[in-house]
């Protein structure tokens, strides 16, 4: 009898692992139905045949802050060092859907983010940057998506690139500002899926590569939910965003699909997220094949954004941060992502500065140029523990998902606040891990040290950018033609009262020059508040 | 009975990241203190909540890089109720140079990302029995 004593072990989902996987493990594993072969059904092994070999994933970092011509010098910064793709982050007065100069707002314009209130602020952000050759995602709540995307759309039409040719994405994702974050000033469910909805529909017919959303259960992951849930709850809500399409009858699947995108989070279980990516693959092909019907192959693939987790990045021996970004990178490219945001070391102090942004790209470029984990696509696939894997997270995530849609599908676990408890009871069980050392973490629950062995530089946004930029908004209002403004913002509240889709009225109303705050007003003069239900 | 120490936990301005603040009023919960939260407030509703409520603590939850201009303004909110005996933590995205100039203004404790939330209620427990001896 051995007497070797073998501790347990859970993966970060708390599922438990054998110390090793054989054939045994994959009884009824059948290689053509479960894996296929890259860029072929079921899309296990990667979305594209050539994978990295035909085009390496994009470098897209998330950034913006302060004024916007000091987020246009970020962005240049960025894209001079071989940033390959534009994300603008914008602040909380933006997703809120206000303007600097509303009485709510102090000192926190441009802090955690750029600040966009018009047409006029996308243009400068933009200034001397190609975007008919770098997409852009446009990151802000789903509540203030149609202004400022239309905002995007507005500006590059300026610069004389088409709608038909405009690249890029907008989040747009119903729980980032309700169950991950909060609004202050905010319009019921249904209302906001409308709005969302409105969206796709309309960039599926008239900006084609456009991703008119990006469903980031990133953000659900960053609130606490584990990796299954992570893929129970993106998939709910991608099939409440398309049951509410189709029920307008207007378009079929294969029509919307297609710009359907989506952001996962790569947190610390390696293999896990690997397995993750892999299974989100295969279960959006079946539900678009199954349950859906759909024929286009750019409706079966499921294409993603990763992003390394900001929430295992701590203050503590902050330079190890870096490590764990690099390490979360290698998982996401492993697990086949079509772009990657590398967080930033200093995170957790401030938003990243010139330097810490630099590293985050060098590590992604380091795994592209220098580790060949881009020559071969799907390098994991056949092994037992990653296959076992992968289908042990899509059984827990179908579960998961069913859970849902039997508590009534996207709308009712939203509006209930049913989601926002889950996420509560998901996050307390997560920090209780920490807090018994069950899960372990460097430098806060093991190897801990007495002061901290790394001073790092910290970036400061402009304190000035509330009162430059309120100005800056009153100058426009005296400016701008306000009868032009007027009349359009008047057609935007008439288009809104109708089924009749809202974006063509509100892509007036930017080129016109209104405000973000003020098309919103317009939607909150119609819709009931609502307080978000976090019960706490 | 011995009374429960009372803590209003917040997020001064309109910034939403919540997940600290929320992780922190468990953790004072579970340590047997009564935790109001009350999610997004400007300085000026925090201080006078705080007063109403009677608390012995306020905890700021703060992430968008405004926590020297709204901790201040907290503070100055605080002595206008006179109120300056209340507890003030600040939690969230601190930079450590920033620390001693929180702790001057009359902050009693900083915890930035990361931080143990043990470490969190015994402050504010050392804080209390302070408060008592000086009583």
């Amino acid at each position: 009898m051995s007497q070797l004593k073998t501790r347990e072990a859970y993966t970060g989902s708390g599922i438990p692992v054998k110390v090793f996987y054989t054939s045994e493990d994959l009884p009824d594993f059948d290689e053509a139905r479960n894996l296929g072969l890259p860029g072929k059904e079921p899309y296990t092994r990667g979305i594209y045949e050539n994978m990295y070999r035909g085009k390496l994933w994009t470098i897209r970092q998330f950034s913006g802050f302060g004024t916007p011509e000091e987020t246009n010098k970020r962005f240049r910064y960025k894209y001079e060092n071989g940033e390959t793709g534009f994300s603008i982050s914008m602040d909380s007065v933006n997703e809120n859907g206000l303007d600097p100069d509303d009485p709510r707002v102090q000192d926190e314009v441009g802090q955690s983010g750029v600040s966009i209130s018009s047409l006029a602020d996308m243009e400068t952000i933009f200034e001397g940057l190609p975007i008919d050759k770098v997409s852009t995602a446009v990151i802000t709540s789903q509540w203030s998506s149609p202004a400022l995307t239309a905002m995007y759309f507005a500006m590059a039409e300026k610069r004389g690139v088409s709608l038909k040719e405009v690249n890029g994405t907008s989040q747009n994702d119903p729980y980032v500002f309700s169950l991950c974050c909060n609004m202050i000033d905010f319009v019921t469910p249904p209302h906001l899926l409308r709005l969302s909805v409105d969206m796709i529909e309309w960039c599926a017919q008239n900006v084609p590569n456009w991703h008119p959303v990006s469903f980031a259960s990133y953000n659900y992951r960053e609130n606490g939910c584990n990796a299954y849930q992570e893929l129970g709850m993106l998939f709910c809500n991608a099939v409440g965003y398309i049951e509410e399409e189709l029920k307008r009858n207007r378009l079929n699947i294969d029509d919307f699909a297609p710009v359907l995108s989506f952001h996962l989070a790569a947190h610390n279980d390696f293999f896990e997220e690997i397995a993750k990516f892999r299974a989100a693959r295969r279960m959006w092909y079946k539900l678009m094949k199954e349950r859906y019907g759909a024929q286009d192959p750019r409706s079966l693939a499921f294409r993603f954004h990763v992003q390394t987790s900001g929430s295992t990045d701590i203050y503590q021996q902050i330079l190890n941060n870096s490590v764990r970004i690099a390490y979360q990178v290698l998982a996401a490219a492993l697990g086949g992502a079509q772009s990657i945001h590398a967080t930033s070391y200093d995170e957790p102090l401030c938003l990243p500065t010139d330097q810490s942004i630099l590293l985050s790209i060098r590590t992604q470029q380091i795994a592209q140029y220098e580790t060949n984990i881009a020559n071969v696509a799907d390098p994991l696939g056949g092994s037992y523990y990653v296959e076992w894997l992968t289908n042990e997270i899509e059984k827990k995530a179908w579960e998961y998902f069913q859970e849902l849609e039997d508590k009534g599908g996207l709308l009712e676990v939203w509006h209930s606040g049913y989601i926002h408890r889950e996420a509560g009871k998901a996050m307390e069980e997560r920090q209780r891990e920490i807090d018994s050392g069950e899960t372990k973490i460097v430098g806060l629950n093991c190897f801990e040290m007495d002061g901290e062995p790394y001073q790092v530089p910290v970036f400061r946004p402009n304190p000035q950018s509330t009162e430059i930029l309120a100005e800056r908004v009153r100058k426009l209002r005296w400016e701008r033609d306000n009868q032009k403004v007027k009349e359009c913002l008047e057609n935007l509240h008439q288009v809104s009262l109708t089924d009749e889709n809202v974006m063509p009225a509100v892509m007036e109303a930017v080129k016109a020059y209104a405000t973000l705050g003020e098309i919103q007003d317009v939607w909150r003069s119609i819709y009931p508040h609502w307080d978000i239900p976090i019960q706490y | 009975m011995e009374r429960k120490v009372r803590v209003l936990m917040a997020k001064p301005g309109i910034d939403g990241h919540w997940r600290g603040a929320k992780v922190v009023t468990t953790a004072l919960r579970n340590a047997g203190m009564e935790v109001i939260f009350g999610g997004n407030m400007s300085p000026e509703a925090i201080a006078k909540v705080a007063v109403q409520e009677d608390v012995d603590v306020v905890g700021l939850s703060i992430l968008a890089a405004g926590h020297m201009k709204l901790t201040q303004r907290v503070l100055q909110a605080l002595q206008e109720e006179s109120a300056e005996d209340i507890v003030v933590m600040v939690g969230g995205t601190i930079p450590q140079e920033d620390i001693p100039p929180l702790k001057e203004m009359g902050v009693d404790g900083v915890f930035p990302p990361g931080s143990k939330t043990d470490l969190i209620v015994k402050l504010v427990k050392e804080k209390m029995s302070q408060k008592k001896a000086r009583a």
